[in-house]
């Protein structure tokens, strides 16, 4: 029962993420993204923490751990290198 | 000295590319233009696209039980992130660690990633499994609020950490609720079939390469974000494969394993404070099998093979105080059980409390002050064999930098 479940969700995601429009994440700034998603796991590191070019990397690895679209992480990119 | 000078150079180098590049227009304008040397160390730091980190995390502390008081831990993982472009990741973490008076190193993960679009990702090599949520995310010494893991978890318990495999992980949108996704293959979890430790007969062992079977396991996790600000995710993972060695007498037997995670992280204003509640549900179903006695190998005998293990937690920080003192603070309790197969020379029932209190230096840096009372019959392989219950008292810290 859960195997049919579990996999009829996967392939309900799977098709989904082929033809997706971020319309939620569309109408959130880069700041508001930052603040509902990089406490989620841990305490929030605060735009200060690191350079422009430190922010490139922790951003694209959060985007792969924390599964973030690029559109999010671009967003939370540059508000993090415009707030430091 | 040399040192000194070389960063002496480079910061002036530094200086005058950056001078340079904001007066390139008036320059040419007015006539005059770069010398050779200067246009050299403007190109010369003209960064490039590939970037990387260099960080990590470290722990120890002092724990204390009714038999012992240890200083203990002297854990140090380095973690290397290297952005190739502006598709292309690598993350490859180290753990070393002392273990009973040896330093231990081990391979935590090692991947790399492709962002194929902006939804789908690509990752392969080794990585740990986006199993439950506890592994994938919680497990680090400075994310995890305990000193130790909740039952089940960490590298004893029942639960699969890392694998070797390829994955296919992203995000979405269903109308307004976010989702996110992972499916993997990956070399699976082995089934120990006691020839040669019978005390170990059904008992799954994960992380291991090269695979035992020409089988891949295969799973995934589905979380869902129901609140259009993210504050709760709940999560259902799986993962399905054979793990009997190949042509013996366990080639055909499966393990279906499944974990129910949920998340809600909130900034409640009411109380001036940061409300955390993590919660999972695992279960590891493995097809029944018979396996050697313990006391005379030559007999067998077989149990249901099932596992569960769950736990919850909840921690509450007042970041939003005026006293710096107080916003630093953390008050935190977890609650953990494991039950193993009844029958098995493994079989366990164990519960765990955890309260602690801690103080958090920066975003990554704490001290954890932290009660412990494990109640219950733990596993062949474990130290709490004869059941009864135990408590430690544990000062630990933790860095993340
Ligand atoms: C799904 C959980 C999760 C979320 C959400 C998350 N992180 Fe992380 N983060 C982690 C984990 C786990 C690590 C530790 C990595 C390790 O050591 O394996 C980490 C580590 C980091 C680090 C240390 C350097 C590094 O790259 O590992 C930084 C910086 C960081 N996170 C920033 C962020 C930011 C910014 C966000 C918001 C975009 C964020 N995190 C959201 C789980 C998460």
């Amino acid at each position: 029962m859960i195997t049919g479940l579990f996999l009829l969700a996967l392939v309900a995601i799977a098709t989904n993420a082929c033809t997706t429009t971020n319309s939620l994440a569309d109408t959130k700034s880069g700041a508001q993204l930052w603040g509902e998603n990089c406490l989620r796991c841990h305490n929030s590191p605060s735009p200060e923490t690191f350079s422009d070019a430190e922010w490139d990397v922790a951003v694209m690895h959060m985007q792969v751990r924390a599964n973030l679209t690029t559109t999010e992480a671009t967003k939370i990119a540059d508000f993090l290198k415009t707030a430091n | 000295m040399k040192y000194q000078l070389n960063i002496f150079t480079l910061a002036l180098a530094l200086f005058i590319c950056n001078v340079a590049l904001a007066q390139d227009d008036q320059n040419t304008q007015q006539g005059y233009s770069l010398t050779d040397q200067q246009s050299a160390a403007i190109d010369y730091l003209k960064p490039g696209k590939s970037r990387f980190l260099l960080r990590g995390y470290a722990h120890s502390g002092l724990e204390m039980t009714s038999e012992e008081t240890s200083f203990v831990g002297g854990a140090f993982n380095p973690l290397f992130v290297f952005r190739q472009s502006d598709r292309l990741l690598f993350e490859g973490e180290l753990e070393i660690e002392l273990e009973g008076g040896e330093t231990h190193l081990g391979l935590e993960y090692a991947n790399m990633s492709y962002l194929l679009s902006d939804a789908v990702t690509v990752r392969a090599g080794k990585f740990l499994l986006p199993f439950g949520t506890y592994v994938p995310n919680l497990h680090p010494a400075w994310i995890n609020k305990f000193p130790t893991n909740p039952l089940g978890a960490g590298h004893d318990g029942i639960l699969p950490s890392a694998d070797i495999g390829i994955e296919l992980r992203g995000a979405s949108y269903l109308g307004n609720i976010k989702t996110n996704y992972s499916i993997y293959a990956v070399n699976g979890p082995q089934l120990n079939d006691g020839s040669v430790e019978a005390e170990e007969g059904g008992v799954l062992h994960y992380d291991i390469a090269p695979d035992n079977n020409k089988g891949k396991s295969f799973g995934g996790r589905i979380g869902f974000f129901p609140m259009n600000n993210s504050a709760l995710e709940v999560g259902i993972s799986g993962l399905y494969g054979k793990v009997g060695n190949k042509e013996g007498d366990y080639e055909d037997i499966a393990a279906f394993l499944y974990a129910f995670d949920m998340s809600y992280v909130q900034r409640l204003s009411s109380l001036r404070s940061v409300v955390d509640i993590k919660a999972q549900y695992a279960a590891a179903n493995v097809d029944e099998a018979a396996f050697p006695e313990e006391d005379d190998p030559s007999e067998l005998h077989s149990f249901d093979n099932s596992s569960s293990t769950w736990f919850a937690q909840l921690s509450i920080r007042p970041a939003f105080v005026s006293s710096k003192l107080v916003q630093n603070l953390e008050l935190a309790t977890r609650y953990s059980s494991i039950e193993t197969p009844e029958g098995a020379p493994w079989e366990a029932n164990q519960q765990q409390w955890e309260v602690g209190l801690n103080y958090w230096f920066d975003w990554r840096t704490l001290v954890k002050v932290s009660y412990r009372t494990v109640s219950g019959e733990a596993g062949g392989h474990s130290e709490n064999e004869e059941g009864g219950s135990e408590d430690s008292f544990f000062i630990h810290w933790a860095i993340g930098f």
